[in-house]
């Protein structure tokens, strides 16, 4: 697939193809995935990781949680990436779910959002071992990296929170995003 | 040099990032043993090594890295709370004739690490 024709379906795909959406809210393109009749036919099925979609912001939605992979290593979403979502009680965290990255590296529902988003102090344990497996990348056993903590702080919920996560089997980078 | 070093360094201020407290811990089973405590010197490096070539294994490692009283110890320290908690950073030794650099850039809002030399 060519660069040109990448960019012109990502447009399509994030809702910038047409004046239908000249009264929609970002909000809603954030939330709108890729019609499929606007794609032309692909030989190579989508597989983790392809590339398919244009950033979209979050400017503007109410207080939560989301999350966002990025595989610096194949220059792509992290798509398919299995993350543990737990709570500090005391001196161990409590597991509150396991979610999985959709084809865009983003899980498809927020991680936390209305009463859920509570103040606290947060683990996602990425499994970045099975990701790179899951895509016949040749590693080390056992693997520098395997299963992942990503500690952060929750303070206050009346603000939205978002952790994009940028990682390869030999190194990541999180931080609060926007 | 086989065995494992860590450096921190404080990418706000630009500055190696001293006086912050590092827990080495093994993982043996499904529990993490906490081997020693160090705190990084002037450089943002520990004074020996983090694990000496002799005593290094095959297994799973842990650093975790007090950043958060780290920054609220600084004197300059702004109004805004830490958004990352204590990095914690787990890898693993795959070949101990290998040399294991991990080390952490962090600031209140971020933290990187990675496989370094």
């Amino acid at each position: 697939m060519d660069r040109h024709s990448l960019t012109r379906r990502s447009l399509v795909g994030a809702g910038f193809g047409g004046a239908v959406l000249a009264g929609a809210t970002t909000d809603a393109l954030a939330q709108a995935g890729p019609p499929q009749t606007a794609a032309p036919p692909n030989p190579a099925p989508p597989k983790p990781g392809t590339l398919t979609t244009a950033p979209s912001s979050q400017a503007g939605l109410s207080p939560r949680l989301t999350m966002h992979a990025i595989d610096n290593f194949h220059g792509t979403p992290g798509a398919g990436m299995v993350c543990d979502l737990s709570i500090r009680e005391g001196d161990t965290y409590r597991l509150i779910k396991t979610v999985t990255t959709s084809p865009t590296g983003r899980p498809t529902e927020p991680l936390l959002v209305d009463e859920a988003f509570k103040a606290g102090r947060y683990e996602l344990l990425m499994h970045f071992d099975a990701y790179f497996r899951a895509l016949d990348v040749k590693l080390p056993t056992p693997n520098f990296l395997g299963l992942v903590p990503v500690r952060f702080v929750i303070r206050d919920v009346g603000q939205r929170h978002h952790l994009p996560i940028l990682f390869s089997p030999w190194g990541y980078s999180y931080y609060r995003g926007s | 040099m086989a065995g494992i070093s860590t450096h921190v360094l404080d990418t706000d201020r630009g500055r190696p990032a001293a006086g912050v407290k590092i827990e080495l811990s093994v993982r043996e089973g499904e529990t993490w043993r906490m081997v020693k405590t160090m705190i990084t010197n002037a450089d943002g490096r520990t004074d020996g090594p983090v694990v000496a070539a002799a005593d290094a294994r095959v297994g799973e490692y842990q650093l975790e890295f007090h950043t958060d009283a780290y920054f609220r110890s600084l004197p300059d320290a702004g109004a805004g709370e830490p958004f990352v908690d204590n990095a914690v950073v787990r890898f693993a030794i795959f070949d101990v004739k290998q040399h294991y650099h991990v080390p952490l850039l962090c600031t209140p809002g971020s933290c990187t690490t990675y496989r370094g030399s």
